[in-house]
Parts: structure tokens; C-alpha cells; sequence
């Protein structure tokens, strides 16, 4: 396996970025959820940190992703897919993507609406995005939570799909993503 | 000699009238009192809207500085940690309402004065040195300190942990006295 993608395999630094951000998001979620049940105190001004430092991790890997995608081959489709099965795998990785994007700048701009500015693990305060406001901050606040939803939505067909490429049609599309593994 | 001491006397007396104290106060609508502090590794700002400030002036030189600050008017721009910074655990405010900073020295600096005095937070009085400078001509009164609020007890319990709420807070002002 290369460094580099192929028409038929993601490359390690693909992959890598990948599960890192899988274990990241996954983080993500456990530290909003300690966070949002804390009393007011250090404690939950710390896990809501942590949320903010990964949160801005994951922007900057997100950028990094994509910077990789252009510059390498994408591992084509199984030619098996349906049109619309590949116009769903399309719309699915999209709308990753796009929450991955989305996700950090909506925290971002809500605890800057708020007045509360971020730093990153302590070492790098970051400019403020928005300036304070508190409709907006409501609004991003929603808008937040709405979209760890839709996340959680498009994890789940983006896990159920990879698993039913893999137990039902067999095919390499799981593995590709997949460290270790041989080429079939 | 009777009439040296007398002329020393109306010579001292007379200079004494000469160099009459001024007194001035605190023109709230052009003075600010604000405070820096960190918070999650990120400078955080907040001020005071009520407190009163009164300056003595012997001659041209500040001889007595006087601040009184309403502690439940503090504003950090997020009601939420206001009220949070009310509570026991913090400024306590309900029982110690004013904080207060009292002169027993004003000396000259090379930039301008120092003032030393007790600074009383939340019950607690110690001694500090509190810089500014001070223009006579437009009523100006300037200057920075830093305090460590765990000397003064803010923050009980959890909040005794400076990781998240950083010990120091470095206090500024700008204010404008106007003489009376």
C-alpha cells in the first residue's frame, strides 16, 4: 500500500486522516455530552475546552483532507452501484464533508457570538469569528445542535453502507479504507 | 524671637492655604474600570458600572485616593457568568457588596504615583501598590494593576483551581475626576 491514493485503494495518509477524525468526532460527542450535564464550574468550562480545542483540530484535518483529495486519485465506485446507489454515495460524502466543515465553524461562531473566545489546547487564542451577539449566538447554538444530528444521520448510511459493501456484496469497498488489509 | 516664631508660623500657615487641598470626584460617564482575566487559556474582559472614585490633592501632588467599587455591578458581558461570579464561591457578593481600595501613601514614581494602601475584596484586606498617573490640568487618573484573586478568597471550592480561571487579574483604569 502507498502513501499516495490509487484509482483502487485510499493511501495511508488518506486512511489516517480518516480514522483519526472518526476517533476525534467520536470524542466530540462524549465531551459535549459531559460537558452539557456538568454544573456551572472549572470542570465544565474544561471538558467545554477540550470540545473547542478538538473542534478546531478537526477543522484544520478537515482542510488537510480535502487538500489531499485533490491532489491524489479518488478510489473509483464499485461499477456494480445503481445510479441512484452512486448519487447517494455521492450525496453522503458530501454531506460529510460539509459537517466537517460545518460542524467547527458553527462552534466557532457560537461561542464567539457569546463572548467567550476560544483557545486552541491553551497554546493559541483564536480571533474572534463573529462579533458578540446574543441572536446569534441563540441561532448557532441551534443550528449546532441540529447539525450533530443530521451528523449522527449520515454516519449511520455511511457505516451501514460500508458494512453491507463488506457482509453482503462482498466487494472491497470497506477494506480499502481499512489499514492491514491485502487488496482482494 | 517671638516675632520669628510668628512669622515662621503665619509663613507656615499661609503656604499651608496656599497649597489648598483640592478634592475631586469620580465623572462616571467618562471613566471606565475594567478587569482582564483568563479563562480556558483565553483573555476574557469585564468592568464595573457603579463605584466611586475621590482623589485629595495637596498642591499639584495626589495626596489621598479613595475607590468604592458596587460589586454587583460587574459585567462580563455574558449574564450567565455574572451571576456565577455572584455567588459565595466567588465575589459573594450578597454578603461582602463593595469592594474598596484605601490610600495611607501616595508617592512620586518616575512616571507618576504610587499609591499604597488596603485593597479589601470579599472581606479580605492586603496591602497593595496601586501605579497611575494623574493630570491636575484635565482630571485624568490612569494607570494598571495586577491582583491575584485567590489572595482574597475569590474562589472557594472548585473554583480555588486556576487552570481554567487563571489567578491572575490585571485591573485598568481610566478615569476622569473633575475637581470640586
Amino acid at each position: 500500500m502507498s502513501i499516495r491514493n490509487t484509482p483502487t485503494r485510499w493511501g495511508h495518509i488518506a486512511q489516517f486522516l480518516h480514522w483519526l477524525i472518526v476517533i476525534l468526532i467520536i470524542t466530540q460527542v462524549i465531551l459535549a455530552n459531559i460537558a452539557e450535564d456538568l454544573p456551572i464550574g472549572p470542570k465544565k468550562i474544561e471538558v467545554y475546552a477540550w470540545h473547542k480545542s478538538v473542534g478546531i483540530t478537526i477543522l484544520c484535518l478537515a482542510i488537510l483532507r480535502l487538500l489531499w483529495r485533490w491532489a491524489n486519485p479518488t478510489p473509483e465506485l464499485p461499477s456494480t452501484l445503481k445510479p441512484y446507489e452512486r448519487a447517494l454515495a455521492k450525496v453522503t460524502h458530501f454531506g460529510l464533508y460539509l459537517l466537517l466543515f460545518a460542524q467547527p465553524l458553527t462552534g466557532w461562531m457560537m461561542t464567539s457570538a457569546r463572548g467567550f473566545p476560544v483557545s486552541w489546547f491553551g497554546f493559541l487564542q483564536l480571533p474572534d469569528f463573529v462579533p458578540k451577539n446574543k441572536a446569534l449566538y441563540e441561532a448557532m447554538k441551534d443550528t449546532h445542535d441540529t447539525l450533530a444530528l443530521v451528523l449522527y444521520v449520515i454516519i449511520f448510511l455511511h457505516v451501514a453502507a460500508a458494512l453491507k459493501h463488506h457482509f453482503f456484496l462482498k466487494d472491497d469497498v470497506l477494506r480499502r479504507m481499512l489499514p492491514f488489509t491485502k487488496k482482494s | 524671637m517671638k516675632l520669628l516664631v510668628s512669622s515662621v508660623v503665619s509663613l507656615l500657615v499661609t503656604s499651608g492655604a496656599y497649597a489648598a487641598d483640592a478634592h475631586y470626584a469620580l465623572d462616571p460617564a467618562k471613566s471606565t474600570l475594567e478587569y482582564q482575566f483568563t479563562q480556558a487559556g483565553a483573555l476574557n474582559k469585564g468592568k464595573f458600572k457603579k463605584y466611586t472614585v475621590t482623589l485629595d490633592v495637596a498642591g499639584d501632588a495626589p495626596s489621598k485616593l479613595d475607590v468604592v467599587i458596587e460589586m454587583g455591578s460587574l459585567d462580563t458581558g455574558d449574564q450567565e457568568r455574572d451571576d456565577t461570579l455572584k455567588t459565595a464561591d466567588l465575589f459573594s457578593v450578597a454578603k461582602f457588596p463593595q469592594s474598596r481600595f484605601t490610600s495611607t501613601q501616595i508617592t512620586k514614581t518616575a512616571n507618576g504615583y504610587d499609591a499604597v494602601g488596603k485593597l479589601t475584596i470579599r472581606g479580605v484586606s492586603k496591602d497593595v501598590r496601586v501605579p497611575f498617573t494623574f493630570s491636575a490640568a484635565n482630571g485624568s487618573l490612569i494607570g494598571k494593576v495586577t491582583i491575584k484573586r485567590l489572595d482574597y478568597g475569590v474562589g472557594q471550592g472548585d473554583w480555588k483551581a486556576t487552570d481554567q480561571v487563571g489567578n491572575d487579574v490585571a485591573v485598568t483604569y481610566a478615569l476622569h475626576l473633575a475637581a470640586h
